[in-house]
């Protein structure tokens, strides 16, 4: 139950949609799947005096092969992305990750550009994107611009769009030929957000490997020395995991940075 | 503040005035009478909401009831279209004691629908990971999934007749 007044906007334009949110700004919350946003507004955690609802908006839940990139809307789905065939081929960590996501009823509604902009700290996407060396396409009515995936996110739900910015689409480069990439998340239990997770893509002589859910954003370790002999981490990861964790505070500190390393080790054995 | 929405539910075209606030459970419930859509927890966790949004399951306490127009939405309700005659789901739900105490019942019955529209023959693991979206709180789940067994061999030896018998136009997977 919603108890505060609602204007609702559902645009068919993104022009229409930029248009809105630049007239409203910091009023409004722009709607996608509404997996977060809904059960916040129920809460009365969120209280926007507009919505404006992307679902009728044309053209951005397409997935599309450009040249040396992936091209994915912002509005396309949980379950399109787990069950896409191009996706499965080129980018299995993002297909794993995606089919992980709370449930199937949430799988038919959540979308991804939703989910990034929401920069859960543990959300299943941003380590993905981290690791994969992702660029958003953001759009305001003013204009455009391009943001890595490394820069986006900057805290705890704080991303580096502005009150008028839309994320529009996710830019993905095809991984070298070879590549091998992984996805793990831990959680309590299937579905609930990860308490942490990790992202590896391994090819072109390096190994990057993103970690979220640990520290409030999340953080990428690279690697260019070659695994140990007995196929396990390289000395440098550990280390430097320890170094990206040492900030963390609270009572579940300790534990958190023993979740990181445990991520790290298993997502790159799953690389093998 | 009231707006206009065109919906089809249960393959009946609705003409409804809609506080923009509303949900979609509340929608259908309240204004439509459509009770087997139950509410339990208004966050998206528990999927006694669910129901059929173009052909997708999804948790109507987390769809604006104004968002769905233009859309075609199904409850069990709408799941038979003869009211004296059950779909194999239900049938099987019967049987198998799948039921308990019926809160999460409709829910249930929805998500299996929909797990055996794409993939008709599936192992315990895949029903127990298809219904992970609906809470029993009876923990009921032994009989539910017995149910879906049994509804799924029930649905492939009728396979030639399933599609047209009991299912309402076009808007129900299954």
């Amino acid at each position: 139950m919603i108890s505060q007044e609602l204007e609702y906007l559902a645009p068919v334009q993104l022009s229409e949609a930029l248009a809105a949110l630049d007239r409203y700004g910091d009023k409004a919350k722009l709607l996608a799947g509404g997996m977060s946003l809904m059960p916040m507004m129920n809460l009365a955690l969120v209280e926007p005096e507009v919505i404006i609802s992307l679902n009728h908006l044309a053209g951005l839940d397409q997935i599309q092969e450009d040249g040396a990139v992936y091209r994915l809307g912002a509005m396309v789905r949980h379950h399109q992305l787990a069950e896409s065939e191009a996706i499965r081929r080129h980018f299995p960590l993002l297909a794993d990750a995606a089919a992980g996501i709370g449930d199937v009823q949430v799988r038919h509604r959540g979308t991804l550009g939703g989910s990034i902009a929401h920069a859960d700290p543990a959300a299943d996407y941003l380590t993905v994107m981290v690791a994969l060396g992702a660029r958003f396409k953001v759009e305001s009515a003013g204009g455009k611009r391009t943001i890595e995936a490394g820069d986006f996110f900057l805290d705890i739900m704080t991303t580096k769009l502005e009150a008028s910015e839309l994320l529009v689409e996710v830019e993905i480069p095809k991984l070298p030929a070879g590549a091998r990439s992984a996805y793990l998340r831990l959680a309590t239990v299937e579905g609930s957000f990860p308490l942490a997770n990790a992202a590896a893509v391994q090819g072109g002589g390096s190994t990057r490997i993103a970690v979220g859910g640990v520290t409030p954003k999340p953080f990428l370790v690279s690697t260019t020395s070659a695994n140990s002999p007995d196929g396990g981490l390289p000395d440098d990861v550990p280390q430097a995991v320890a170094a990206a964790c040492r900030d963390i505070a609270g009572p579940d500190a300790d534990y958190r940075r023993a979740l990181a390393q445990v991520c790290v080790q298993r997502v790159v054995a799953r690389l093998m | 503040m009231k707006r206009a929405v065109g919906v089809t539910v249960n393959g009946r075209a609705q003409d409804l005035s809609v506080d923009t606030r509303t949900l979609l459970v509340h929608m259908l419930r309240e204004d439509l009478r459509l009770t087997s859509v139950h509410i339990g927890c208004t966050t998206g966790n528990c999927g006694a909401c669910t129901v059929v949004l173009d052909g997708k399951t999804v948790k109507s306490c987390c769809v604006l009831a104004v968002d769905v127009a233009g859309s075609e939405v199904t409850t069990i309700e709408g799941l038979s279209t003869n009211p004296d005659e059950l779909h194999p789901v239900q049938e099987a739900f019967i049987e198998k004691h799948g039921t308990q105490c019926g809160f999460c019942t409709p829910g249930m019955v929805l998500a299996a629908v929909s797990l055996l529209k794409s993939n008709p023959d599936p192992s315990e693991d895949e029903i127990r990971h298809g219904i992970s979206g609906n809470l029993c709180r009876c923990t009921g789940y032994h009989n539910i999934v017995l149910s879906i067994e049994e509804a799924a061999r029930r649905m492939r030896d009728d396979k030639p007749n399933a599609g047209s018998r009991r299912v309402a136009s076009g808007s129900v997977p299954g």
